[in-house]
């Protein structure tokens, strides 16, 4: 079903902020449930543009990629950064 | 000598001692001219050897911006003891087709990580790319500028992205080729230009393309998409070069045996009774191929290249769903479309991959190979939504479950059962 790109993203946007206060990392499928009437292909394509806008963010796991939203959890750099003796 | 400092590694000591060439050496002979990221990196690695566990987290950062792949984050938990390998991130550079450059290329490569990384670099990794091991998070967007700017250099896959194409060497140096393998590589890479640096899936996706069933790049036991040449004419027999081969006028396998006396080549045993389909025979001194039964082991042509050559109507087998993990072994890939004809612009096979894709984008659970989803899903789930016919070919043992599974849309009407129809025939 074509989706409206902006409302899609916003859509991604809203429940992955509202999922980061408990998880702070997801993978693309959990993004799927955002709206479940899209293509995971068009899910993909809108959270990837999120990315490039600084609204959600990569982390990787070393083999997977997940998705992030910048300032819930541990950052990508801050996680290997502070703490540590 | 350039001012760097060396650690004490008395256990590293030991490997130099071995025969081979050790990478400990190599690893210091760079260090000592100037890097002490390799000295460091030696430093870590005995300190790992003395507590037995790695001083090694990766993860967290995936690439440069644009990109969700190319760079595996990597971060030593030592960082005072090695303060210059405190990041210590990997780039993937994608291979060109084949793995075909020249010196020039390499050099200039070289000179840019030396410059901007540890020097260090791996020729190749499993997945075919170009490794370059060991930088900064801060120099990580300027390598991608240099590699891009000068050298025309992309990054590879990584992450649950599409993994870098990868193929063997083709007809540019072989002639059992039966597909350009180049082309094909070079194609896909383009054209999946986003599933390859963008995570789109729920795990990694790898392509490979061998030429020949000879299979050199081993797509069969490692990608989740294979497309392998083969023919669907007949093996070309030059007879008179396999009366050669018999009275020893050519040597077996171009020679490549002959380094001792294996005794006269004897075709019966080494070629005939080894056939797998057993579809060869001997008249005289003329041989006959059932091609009918020929399963493209390639033994025959191997060990005959001047008499046996593959068929000139080329194209290839697409196989789907294998995987190598290191701790559970390879998966072999299972057999689905026996000949395409795979000629630019490749719309069959790209159409057979969008319909993979989607099911698996929809279906796959997080970390799930494709090879694992039809296990999962059942190859008949998996035929249906890549709308493939089923072939004998795809029957891996005779079946041992007693019952067949049929979907509604097989059955007429349905499973809607009127109760009130059925129990008018049969009492309750």
């Amino acid at each position: 079903m074509a989706v409206n790109k902006e409302e899609l993203k916003q859509k991604i946007l809203e429940y992955a902020t509202k999922k980061a206060k408990h998880k702070s990392k997801m993978y693309i499928k959990d993004l799927y449930k955002a709206d479940p009437s899209a293509k995971p292909r068009e899910i993909k394509n809108a959270a990837n543009e999120l990315v490039r806008e600084g609204k959600l963010e990569f982390f990787s796991s070393g083999s997977t990629v997940m998705y992030g939203v910048p300032g819930y959890g541990k950052g990508v750099e801050e996680a290997f950064e502070e703490g540590e003796e | 000598m350039a001012d760097v400092k060396k650690h004490d590694t008395p256990m590293l000591e030991e490997l130099k001692k071995g025969p081979f060439p050790s990478f400990v050496d190599d690893i210091e002979a760079k260090g000592l001219k100037g890097k002490q990221e390799c000295l460091d990196l030696l430093g870590q690695l005995e300190l790992s050897y003395k507590h037995k566990e790695t001083h090694w987290k990766h993860g967290g950062i995936v690439g440069v911006f644009g990109y969700g792949g190319g760079v595996i984050g990597r971060y030593s938990d030592v960082p005072d003891m090695f303060p210059s390998i405190a990041h210590f991130h990997t780039l993937r550079v994608n291979q060109p087709a084949s793995k075909f450059y020249t010196t020039a290329f390499l050099r200039k490569l070289c000179d840019l990580w030396d410059n901007r990384g540890s020097g260090m670099t791996n020729f190749h990794g499993s997945t075919g790319d170009m490794v370059l091991l060991g930088t900064k998070t801060d120099q990580l967007e300027p390598t991608f500028y240099d590699l891009t700017h000068q050298m025309g250099a992309d990054l590879g896959g990584s992450g649950s992205n599409l993994r870098t194409p990868s193929c063997c060497v083709g007809k540019a140096r072989c002639e059992w080729s039966c597909l350009d393998t180049q082309a094909i590589c070079y194609h896909l890479t383009q054209e999946y230009q986003d599933e390859l640096h963008r995570p789109a899936f729920p795990y990694k996706f790898k392509f490979k393309i061998s030429g020949c069933p000879n299979d050199c790049v081993a797509a069969i036991a490692r990608c989740d998409c294979s497309i392998i040449g083969t023919w669907r004419d007949r093996i070309r027999i030059d007879q008179k070069a396999v009366r050669a081969y018999i009275h020893g006028e050519l040597k077996p396998n171009a020679g490549a045996h002959a380094d001792r006396n294996w005794g006269k080549f004897d075709i019966q045993k080494e070629v005939i009774d080894l056939c797998p389909a057993q579809c060869m025979w001997l008249e005289g001194e003329t041989l006959h191929i059932d091609d009918s039964e020929c399963v493209r082991c390639m033994h025959c042509i191997n060990v005959m290249p001047e008499a046996l050559r593959p068929g000139v109507d080329t194209g290839a087998t697409i196989l789907v769903g294998a995987k190598a993990p290191i701790l559970e072994g390879a998966q072999l890939s299972t057999l689905v479309i026996p000949f395409m004809k795979m000629e630019p612009p490749y719309d069959e096979f790209k159409d057979f991959v969008d319909k993979v894709w989607e099911w698996w984008m929809e279906e796959g659970k997080n970390r799930e190979r494709l090879g694992e989803l039809i296990q999962r899903k059942s190859l008949q789930e998996f035929l249906r939504v890549t709308e493939l016919k089923p072939i004998p070919q795809m029957v891996k043992e005779p079946r041992s479950n007693p019952y067949v599974f049929w979907s509604a849309d097989e059955v007429p009407g349905g499973w809607d059962r009127d109760i009130k129809e059925f129990r008018k025939r049969h009492a309750a």
